[in-house]
């Protein structure tokens, strides 16, 4: 993944386990098909993220 | 100025249409949906791109996006509910299943290797140690999408 991210000038960014991303998606996509959702609040977005472990400059939500 | 109900409902039959097709609808479909005009959806069409509730294509004005939908072929593909799905990228093909409720099965390629990989979605022990790369910090999430 060095390699590819080198080729393409781009630095590397976050290294999630399948099952990470199984729980981000659950969170993050879970609600998506509602018609009650209306999007997401930053505060929200800082929560899932939160929930889920994810911290550092990365994940940060400006 | 268009209503903002009238905008998440348009939002709502978008992401109805691609659960139950996999394909996006033209904004005449969506529009048909709720009893609306052609011209009414590509609006509500334009206001859910300014929000980033969809994104459209700049040129044609249609869907490229209803993440983790995508409207075109990619080489993400997801089998669900008897029906195939393109993602935008390998976390949107986890993303179609948790968005559907439904069990799936997830084709892609490992990005650094091309070597194809088909995964049970929800995954089924560790994976084989897999890893999805997310190569850009949310800060930078919509700036590009289709790079991000």
């Amino acid at each position: 993944m060095a390699a590819w991210c080198h080729e393409r000038g781009a630095a590397q960014g976050a290294k999630l386990t399948v099952a990470q991303v199984w729980a981000l998606s659950q969170a993050w996509y879970g609600n998506r098909l509602s018609p009650d959702y209306h999007g997401r609040t930053r505060e929200q977005v800082r929560a899932i993220f939160e929930g889920l472990g994810l911290r550092g400059a990365f994940w940060e939500v400006g | 100025m268009i209503d903002d109900d009238l905008v998440w409902a348009v939002r709502a039959a978008v992401y109805a249409h691609f659960a139950e097709t996999g394909h996006a609808p033209s904004a005449a479909m969506a529009g048909a949906r709720l009893g609306l005009s052609e011209a009414e959806a590509v609006a509500a069409f334009v206001e859910l791109h300014r929000r980033h509730a969809l994104f459209l294509d700049e040129a044609t004005g249609a869907i490229r996006m209803a993440h983790p939908f995508s409207a075109i072929p990619t080489d993400f593909v997801v089998h669900a509910n008897g029906r195939q799905y393109w993602a935008n990228c390998a976390w949107d093909a986890f993303g179609i299943p948790a968005a559907l409720g439904a069990a799936a099965r997830a084709e892609m390629a490992y990005a650094d290797t091309g070597e194809r990989v088909r995964l049970h979605v929800p995954p089924e022990g560790a994976a084989d140690g897999a890893r999805v790369h997310f190569l850009l910090p949310f800060t930078r999430w919509y700036d590009d999408l289709v790079f991000t």
